[in-house]
């Protein structure tokens, strides 16, 4: 009887499968476009997840990752006991912190800036001078910041020197790190991470503006009033995704800058994991504290799109 | 007297002319529509006027000053534009008063005019909301208040309608229309849409390739168009042009075209002007239907779609091979249009051009 | 055809004089060539063939294939990195493992791996069928020592560099002459040479820049220490180990000894006998100071360092770096810290795979006999070098080509990364005659300390090595270079130094590295 009904109702209403089946068959060419994605997810993004248990493991490379014994938060504990973890997060967090106070803003105003250069010359030059320092490999912008603050022959020393003041040993001294550091990074990257506002503002439909000239807006109304306001989602959504690498501290360039005698202030998790590692390839050990990262830079992430999505209804997802 | 003059404006970009030298008086509290196809010049005209282009060559003056060379936002002219120009991040209250606010006026002044502006455009419920929760005609509705609130000399719209749907528009037409009476600002009105500027202006100035064909009352240009560009831009459906010769008929000037010809109206004009090639302006509503094709007087066409609209038809016939179309009443006279088998056209109905020049032959005047 | 009768008699020779195993005179150890596949990954080559291309094979592999019979075929995984311990990671992990893995850096992972069963053991095969490899170790028991894991078997066979020296001390003699002074020979002597040359103007510029010691390396700063007889390493690698009276492990910077020698390291920073910018100024310190006629002492490699004589004649008129003694310290010790170390973490291993352990054991062992020594150290014979009065002479078109000698020896498949035990003879032949001459000096005075070689730990030692040391090391560098810099007083921090040291598990440490010596060395 059950079965009789079930029948009668499968005859009349497809089964899943079914419906399934002739979905497929009827938009395959969108599921085949997908197809690579979906991909390349799996292999480079998914799998590799796998890999994140041997920061649970006593991890052998010939044994592999499932035959290591798991040995819990052994690695997290060992993390949080040393007190160079704990200073190099302190470090990390007030170096992302101060890298997000002044290296955020300034693309912006580049982009404001070079928004209202007139002259195309004047302007693709600048825009090139700008670009260039973050086509410049990280070795050449360290030796040129090394030869710039050199306490015998560098600018820095040099311009100080025509006031009176007695030349500084910057890169030894652990109050002058940061400041460098963070200066570097921003002349670096400031003027190539300005394209994505310059972008944002070619967006803005002119009308507004002419709307504002008839209106009686000055150019400095009309950037406050009209360019800033209208390009603030795409500053939100990277602010967003700059609060998510705070910890990816630019550690090739601290590797490069750093000393002993400036670890008190440059240490950071990076490269803090990097000077652990060396000591023979402690995968297992540099997955914990990666995985610490991730985890950290996750819930940053999740609390600034939050927070974005309450108060500006600009959010990444 | 705030009216506006523009004399031999000129607008060129690099060697390129764009407008030739465009003369026109605005009247103070005229409603002035400036129309013509895509490219003649209509816009950069307008923009000349507010200031968002530079002159090339000519003088403005808006309120009997000379402006050329003042600022717009002290011209003292608002614009409403095509897309609006509303701030996405304002809402309708802020995105209203933001030329007040520009001008430092004082909040009292401001909240006042949001709140009259608000009543007047029927915006109250909205005031709150972001232009993105708006629809087509209350964003329109926003960009009018932005211009109102500002209380200018001269109102500038560049296609205020042109974004909105066909219903919207008549509906803001309206609108427009009521304001500008209400308020009696001058204001200067660029479209393409004949409709628009038939409906609109107390004076329509038509634009071809940079410059003004005819300037005259809406109703002027309709019956005397001077040229076939006139003649053909404004209506619809447009104007019936037929290829004819001037000859002397039996009673006088008639226009022959093939083994056919219509009467025309006896004046010393016409009989001047006997041998001219002619081309003849039959506007759609101004012929009779018949029935009988062979009566005297009466023009055979072949009939090959009728478009019932209601209260009128559209008959979609072809005249010696030619399109040719009729407007027709449609009430009690079913049975006649479905008959149909030619039309007939009284004499002073017919508009008479000079086929090399384009130009209306002289002296023909159709009272209103 | 020729050349290869001439090698076989050449062999006949060679093995009856100093190989047992091939008394017979036969190198053959397959009579049906056997092809055996191998990881051979290194800084200058990442596979098994000319510049790391494995169709081309190296003029040795030739030749060894005709003495042995044994072929190698490239099986290199990791070709598109330099990293040689990414590509062993990456070898290790998809386990799919070729009969031999040579290159750079194997020791640590052979010792872990080997023990878990991806390397074979060698002992007992080299004990049985390796009689040259054997003998080297008889000789040598304690480069055994240093490359056996903790186990007790080893499972490698390495690089074996010859020679002794490495770095030197160099001044710049005519800036000597110029201020009349002698060479200094004790660091009171010195100071105060360094002392006049930063004030009497030895370059004759009129201007006091002149930079009185100077280092490519900031870590040679504390090279210094020896002076004061401290120690700054027990290795070739900064900041090492070092073995204290001959029978313990200790760390150089806990001794008392560090304390005072730091002290007036930063006492000489202070004073501007160090370079200033010593921490910055990095690799090419030597060129610019040397070719700008600033620098006027260093400690650094013997052959590099004396080429600038030849390099700067033109340049800086009367230029003459060279090569002098160790200046005694107050106990009257010269001491050359830095030499060569004698068996290098770089060689080959026979994979769990491989199943054909006793010829690849001979195999390995061709490379220690005579004749495969000199295949592995100088190339093919009449190609490369000849036998002239017993000694093996490279030809002139290798000693005149453009590019060093060793580059070209790297082309031809010897003085690569495999097991073999380097010729100094080999070196000596193009080294620059200043070079030889310092050598030579420093072969005239006792003044190398024994080095300490290595550890291999068990787990349980591994696992407390890798929890305390590299954050003592990091705290040491950091107390060190804010002593030199003058940012705290080594006298006055020294016992909450050692109090910090402590609480870092500086004596969990010493325990787990001594025991593991102890059990290793005996």
């Amino acid at each position: 009887m059950t079965a009789g009904t079930s029948k009668l109702i499968s005859r009349q209403k497809p089964t899943r499968l079914a419906r399934i089946t002739q979905h497929l068959k009827r938009e395959w060419q969108l599921y085949l476009m997908l197809l690579p994605t979906v991909i390349w997810l799996l292999v480079f993004l998914y799998k590799p997840m796998y890999g994140l248990q041997i920061a649970f493991k006593d991890y052998s490379v010939f044994r592999g990752v499932a035959g290591s014994p798991w040995i819990g938060f052994e690695h997290f504990h060992i993390l949080f006991e040393n007190d160079q973890f704990l200073r190099a997060l302190k470090n990390t967090v007030i170096m992302s912190a101060y890298g997000l106070l002044f290296g955020f803003p300034i693309p912006i105003l580049l982009a404001l800036m070079f928004n209202e250069v007139l002259n195309q010359f004047f302007k693709k030059t600048a825009q090139t001078i700008v670009y260039l320092p973050h086509f410049i490999s990280s070795v050449i912008i360290a030796g040129i910041v090394i030869t710039s603050f050199s306490p015998s022959a560098g600018i820095v020393n040099t311009i100080l020197g025509w006031f009176g003041v007695d030349s500084i040993y910057f890169l030894t001294k652990p109050e002058w790190f940061r400041p460098i550091f963070i200066g570097t990074g921003i002349w670096q990257e400031a003027g190539f991470q300005s394209i994505v506002y310059l972008a944002a503002i070619a967006g803005v439909s002119p009308t507004l503006y002419e709307s504002a000239v008839v209106d009686g807006a000055n150019r400095w109304q009309m950037m406050w009033k009209i360019t800033i306001p209208s390009i603030m989602t795409t500053i939100i959504i990277m602010l967003i995704i700059r609060i998510g690498n705070i910890l990816e501290i630019s550690f090739e360039m601290i590797i490069l800058l750093y000393q002993p005698a400036t670890y008190e202030t440059a240490d950071v998790v990076n490269t803090f994991i990097y000077r652990q590692g060396l000591q023979g390839g402690q995968y297992d050990f540099a997955a914990a504290a990666g995985l610490f990262n991730a985890v950290v830079a996750f819930i940053l992430v999740m609390t600034a799109n939050t927070i974005s999505k309450r108060y500006s209804r600009t959010s990444l997802w | 007297m705030s009216g506006v003059s523009l004399q031999g404006l000129v607008k060129t970009y690099g060697d390129i002319q764009v407008v030739h030298g465009i003369d026109l008086e605005v009247q103070e509290k005229e409603f002035v529509v400036l129309v013509g196809p895509s490219g003649c010049g209509k816009s950069t005209t307008l923009r000349m006027i507010a200031g968002l282009e530079e002159i090339s060559d000519g003088d403005l003056s808006i309120d009997g000053r000379f402006v050329n060379n003042v600022a717009p936002k002290d011209r003292d002219v608002a614009m409403v534009f095509q897309n609006y120009a509303l701030y996405p991040h304002l809402n309708v209250a802020e995105n209203i008063a933001f030329g007040l606010r520009i001008r430092r006026e004082s909040k009292a002044v401001i909240d006042a005019s949001i709140k009259e502006v608000g009543e007047i455009l029927g915006l109250t419920p909205y005031l709150g909301r972001r232009p993105a929760d708006l629809s087509g005609g209350q964003r329109q509705r926003v960009a009018m208040g932005r211009a109102i609130v500002r209380r200018p000399k001269v109102f500038l719209f560049d296609e205020p309608l042109s974004n909105l749907d066909a219903k919207l528009r008549t509906q803001m037409r309206a609108e427009i229309k009521r304001l500008h009476n209400r308020l009696g600002v001058t204001s200067i009105y660029v479209t393409h849409d004949q409709v628009e500027a038939m409906t609109l202006a107390d004076r329509i100035v038509v634009m071809h390739d940079g410059r003004i064909e005819q300037t005259g009352t809406p109703m002027e240009l309709f019956l005397n168009p001077v040229n076939t560009f006139v003649a053909g831009f404004l209506g619809s459906p447009p104007m019936n042009m037929i290829n004819a010769r001037i000859e002397s008929g039996d009673n006088g000037p008639i226009a022959r075209f093939g083994e056919l010809s219509l009467a025309l109206v006896d004046t010393p004009t016409m009989r001047d002007a006997i041998g001219t090639d002619i081309t003849l302006g039959i506007r759609p509503e101004f012929v009779t239907v018949s029935t009988q094709a062979d009566t005297h007087g009466t023009i055979p066409v072949d009939v090959e779609l009728i478009e019932t609209l209601g209260s009128e038809a559209l008959i979609h016939a072809t005249l010696q091979g030619e399109p040719f179309i009729i407007r027709a009443g449609t009430v009690g006279q079913m049975d006649v249009l479905n008959g149909i088998s030619g039309f007939s056209v009284e004499p002073n109905l017919i508009r008479v051009f000079d086929a090399k020049t384009g130009m209306a032959l002289p002296d023909q005047v159709m009272k209103q | 055809m020729r050349k290869l009768s001439l090698l076989t008699l050449a062999m006949l020779g060679a093995t009856v004089a100093t190989s047992p195993a091939f008394a017979d005179g036969d190198l053959k150890i397959v009579d049906t060539p056997l092809e055996l596949t191998i990881h051979m990954h290194w800084p200058r080559a990442q596979g098994y063939g000319v510049g790391g291309t494995a169709s081309e094979i190296y003029p040795v592999e030739e030749a060894a294939r005709a003495m042995t019979g044994i072929s190698l075929t490239d099986a290199t995984v990791g070709s598109n990195t330099t990293d040689s311990n990414e590509a062993m990671n990456l070898l290790i992990a998809q386990g799919d493992m070729p009969d031999i893995v040579g290159g750079h850096l194997i020791k640590q992972p052979v010792n872990e791996f080997g023990p878990q069963g991806a390397f074979v053991p060698l002992n007992e095969l080299v004990a049985e069928h390796a009689p040259n490899i054997q003998a080297f170790w008889d000789s040598h028991p304690e480069v055994l020592a240093s490359i056996t894991a903790f186990d007790g078997n080893y499972y490698y066979i390495p690089y074996l560099p010859d020679g002794k020296y490495g770095r030197a001390w160099f001044i710049r003699q005519d800036w000597l002459d110029s201020l009349g002074l002698e060479q200094p020979q004790n660091v009171e002597e010195l100071e105060a040479t360094l002392v006049a040359f930063r004030d009497n103007d030895p370059n004759g510029n009129g201007e006091k820049d002149e930079v009185p010691y100077f280092a490519r390396q900031w870590e040679e700063v504390n090279r210094l220490l020896t002076l004061w007889d401290a120690r700054s390493s027990g290795s070739d690698t900064y900041h090492d180990f070092y073995i204290q009276d001959d029978k313990s492990i200790a760390h150089p910077y806990a001794q008392d000894s560090y304390r005072d020698g730091i002290a007036n390291i930063a006492r000489w920073y202070a004073e501007g006998l160090i370079d200033a910018e010593i921490f910055t100024r990095g690799s090419s310190s030597r060129d610019y100071l040397l070719s700008e006629n600033l620098g006027g002492l260093t400690h650094d490699w013997f052959a590099s360092t004396s080429g600038y004589n030849g390099k700067l004649a033109d340049k800086v008129e009367g230029f003459n770096f060279i090569p002098f003694l160790p200046p005694a310290s107050p106990s009257g010790v010269r001491m050359e810290e830095h030499r060569r170390i004698p068996v290098k973490p770089d060689g080959w291993a026979i994979s769990h795979t491989n199943e054909n352990l006793v010829e690849t054991i001979k195999y390995f062992d061709f490379w220690f006999t005579e004749q495969g020594r000199l295949l592995s150290n100088f190339g093919v014979e009449g190609k490369t070098w000849n036998m002239i009065d017993g000694q093996p002479v490279f030809t002139d078109a290798v000693l005149n080509a453009d590019a060093a000698v060793n580059s070209q020896m790297y082309l031809e498949g010897a003085q690569i990364q495999r097991g073999y035990w380097q010729d100094y003879r080999y070196e000596w032949q193009w080294t620059a005659q200043a070079a030889r001459e310092g050598i030579e000096l420093y072969d005239t005075e006792d003044l190398l300390v024994e080095q300490f070689l290595g550890v291999a730990f068990t787990k349980e030692e591994q696992a407390v090595y890798d929890r305390y040391w590299p954050s003592m090391r990091t705290y040491m560098l950091e107390r060190n270079q804010a002593w030199i810099l003058g940012t705290g007083d080594v006298k006055a921090d020294w016992d909450d130094y050692i109090k910090t040291l402590n609480k870092m598990g500086y004596e969990k440490i010493i325990d787990v590295i001594n025991s593991a010596y102890t059990r290793q060395y005996g």
